[in-house]
């Protein structure tokens, strides 16, 4: 090994001699640059094909006019501006909305019940099991299922009556917001259990020695949660937050087909079965795909928050 | 050395796929020299039930050895479901079924038009223009139907019985069905069984509501979207379609159930005293036959409303499915074989055996038709045909009757708000808004 005395290069002075406007590459880094560019192509080919080229296809679609199945034309914007003049697809987006608002259900209700498991409630065991066993249950049989159990004579009321609780016991699919009510409370059943596997999931990076300390410093069970175990399990929180938000209004199609095709009326008419209904049913293909589009912004606004919120979360430093 | 080695593993590769593309490639049915039978996909809801089509697969395989036949079942009501992706991709079975008039005529862009053919296959059938573009066999036709199809309302005798009725006289106008209903309501049964969900108050009620305030003319206008939904006479067919469930003559849970199978299965258990189903397919007068014993089982025309009506006492019939050779299908020549067999005796008859259901074939042996009193007297009621109303709505409009008369059930919408949502339907109709 030798060490040079020649003065070391000054960094101005190579920058001044390079070619202005052009970078200039090493055969390493040449070498490097496309070992990565084509470590990302399959997957940048793979989104273009399967996401984009279909979210271009349905953009193109919606701003077609089809007559059954067959030919279309070109309409501009017209299925769109239809959109607004239709009650049915602005009843399906209100409920939409209401589905949303149900949203601090959907967060809460499985980190309460994660975090009694996480402390070894007495049960414990057996209610890990129990609450994940609905999401391993078919949609679909979900539906078939508890159209059974809501119906007007149904177990759910036979039982509410003969424990003395007949004014609860309502006729649950038929009226206008019961049935959406009971369509969203059947859909927790069924997805709840993976919000708790979810949260469990997250509890178990959580040192224990803190949960530990303010148990014995005396804070409650609520404290503890709102305190300690939300802030710790922020980034798992706006994980499922993000889920659900864009979960509630996908996921509930196999339900609705299975429970209430939509009705009473429109009373469960959410964007996603309308989709379905108007393209396939209706044969309605050109303005199927534009509500289909007005879904996606619809789901992509109320997801974006949450997904910046979370991007800032993964890149704060510590 | 490993450029040598991977070269060999490609040209290994390239030499398999070479292979495996001229061995196996080719349908057994393709003309490219390949000896095994055609295999032909069907789309159906089997009609008739499981056992009949098991009859037809085997009957007809033994006719043609060259053809198979690969059944794909779909529930009914589930039936567009499965077969709207299908068509939108233009691809899937090499013959499907649609119901006869608007649900056929909606698809007909799926179908192979029949052509000339379509007289010379259809000859032996009492009728075929349901299979036809407007009703009319000069025009287009796509398929082939076999069965005839229409409502009827059927009773539990010990039902009107128990409630202090006479079973063999059942309600014959709107105001003793009401009477016969306060009292069935009484006794504590249900008094008509009915889902309101889905495609079936589009098919199964309407029309015999809509033949007491309807000409034939109407009808076709119907079929045309020429008539609008706020016609007086279309208002009543709807204030009379209310009544139904606003006078509190069905189950309480009528407007989020389906008909099949939970409105049938309420009359199958006994606990109504009528339901309006169809003659043939599924929950005809023999599935309501074997669950409450022939003996206990009648049939009756829906009440009549207004008594000079021209077509208040005909029969509301239809062909039933009727089944066409897709588009796309490469094996046309095999499914136009198939289609024929359908429409020939030999189905006529393992129709009426196995489907029990009512025959379009004239050829087909009377002595095979079922003696239960239901199927006798159905053959009285079919005798005076007229069109079928239910079947001239488009999707639109058959969901928007559906959805309109739940919530109009349920208090939540008037019979004109109910006729405006209609009208939108209407106007929103593909194939209707493609026929102005």
């Amino acid at each position: 090994m030798t060490i040079s005395t020649a003065p070391a290069p000054d960094p101005k002075v190579g920058k001044a001699t390079a070619k202005p406007g052009r970078r200039r590459f090493r055969p390493g880094q040449a070498r490097d640059w496309w070992l990565g560019a084509a470590m990302v192509l399959p997957a940048v080919a793979l989104a273009v094909t399967f996401k984009l080229v279909p979210l271009g296809r349905g953009v193109s679609t919606s701003l077609e006019s089809s007559s059954g199945f067959g030919e279309s034309s070109f309409a501009g914007l017209d299925n769109y501006t239809r959109m607004l003049d239709d009650p049915t697809v602005l009843s399906s987006f209100r409920n939409a909305l209401l589905v949303v608002a149900t949203l601090p259900v959907w967060i809460v209700l499985p980190l309460v019940l994660a975090v009694l498991i996480h402390q070894r409630t007495p049960g414990w065991k057996l209610f890990r099991a129990v609450y994940f066993i609905p999401y391993t249950i078919a949609p679909i049989l979900v539906g078939i299922m508890f159209r059974q159990i809501l119906a007007p004579e149904g177990p759910l009321n036979t039982m509410l009556t003969s424990v003395g609780l007949e004014p609860l016991a309502l006729e649950w699919l038929n009226g206008r917001y019961s049935a959406l009510f009971s369509l969203v409370a059947v859909a927790l059943w069924s997805f709840f259990g993976l919000g708790v596997m979810t949260y469990l999931a997250g509890l178990a990076a959580l040192p224990d020695e803190v949960l530990e300390a303010a148990y014995i410093d005396g804070a409650g069970f609520w404290r503890r949660l709102f305190s300690i175990v939300v802030p710790m399990l922020r980034a798992t929180v706006a994980y499922w937050s993000v889920l659900c938000a864009s979960g509630v209004l996908i996921w509930l199609f196999p339900l609705i087909y299975a429970l209430t095709q939509g009705g009473p009326g429109d009373a469960t008419m959410l964007p996603e079965f309308l989709v379905f209904q108007t393209t396939f049913q209706f044969l309605d293909r050109g303005y199927g795909s534009a509500i289909g589009i007005a879904l996606f912004v619809f789901v992509a606004v109320l997801s974006i928050f949450s997904v910046r919120h979370m991007f800032k979360e993964g890149t704060r430093k510590r | 050395m490993n450029r040598r080695r991977i070269t060999g593993v490609l040209a290994a590769g390239l030499t398999a796929a070479l292979l495996s593309a001229c061995g196996g490639g080719g349908d057994a049915g393709s003309p490219s020299g390949a000896t095994g039978p055609v295999t032909l996909k069907v789309l159906t809801w089997e009609p008739g039930g499981s056992e009949y089509w098991k009859q037809v697969k085997t009957a007809f395989e033994a006719e043609h050895t060259d053809i198979k036949l690969e059944m794909q079942a779909v529930p009914f009501d589930k039936y567009p479901e499965v077969q709207g992706p299908y068509i939108t991709s233009q691809s899937g079975p090499d013959v499907m079924a649609n119901n006869a008039g608007l649900e056929l005529f909606d698809r007909r862009g799926a179908y192979e038009p029949l052509g000339a053919k379509a007289a010379e296959i259809n000859k032996d059938l009492v009728t075929y223009s349901g299979a036809c573009e407007g009703f009319d066999t000069s025009k287009p036709c796509y398929g082939v139907p076999f069965s005839y199809q229409g409502n009827v309302l059927y009773y539990n005798k010990q039902v009107l019985k128990a409630a202090g009725l006479d079973a063999e006289k059942p309600p014959a106008t709107w105001e003793e069905f009401s009477a016969a209903c306060e009292a069935v309501t009484k006794s504590g049964k249900t008094c008509l069984a009915l889902g309101q969900s889905g495609t079936f108050p589009a098919y199964w009620d309407f029309p015999e509501i809509a033949r007491n305030y309807l000409s034939e003319d109407d009808i076709r206008a119907l079929l045309a979207g020429t008539i609008s939904w706020k016609d007086p006479k279309l208002v009543s067919v709807l204030t009379k379609l209310a009544e139904i469930t606003t006078k509190g003559w069905a189950n309480k849970n009528a407007p989020s159930i389906t008909m099949l199978p939970d409105g049938a299965d309420i009359f199958q258990r006994g606990d109504a005293a009528f339901a309006g189903t169809i003659i043939s397919d599924a929950v005809n007068w023999e599935a309501f036959g074997k669950a409450l014993g022939d003996e206990n089982l009648g049939v009756t025309r829906w009440p009549v409303i207004n008594a000079d009506a021209p077509l208040a006492n005909k029969f509301s019939g239809i062909e039933g499915a009727v089944y066409g050779v897709t588009k796309w299908s490469e094996k046309k020549e095999a499914g136009l074989k198939f289609i024929t067999w359908l429409a020939g005796k030999k189905n006529g008859e393992l129709w009426v055996q196995h489907g029990k259901g009512q025959p379009l074939n004239k050829n087909v042996d009377k002595s095979l038709l079922p003696s239960s009193p239901a199927f006798q007297k159905i053959q009285e009621l079919i005798a005076d045909p007229t069109l079928h109303a239910g079947v001239m709505l488009s999707g639109p409009e058959a969901d928007a009757l559906a959805r309109g008369w739940q919530q109009v059930t349920l208090g939540q919408l008037t019979v004109d708000k109910w006729a405006d949502q209609m009208q939108r339907a209407l106007e929103r109709s593909p194939t209707k808004k493609q026929g102005k």
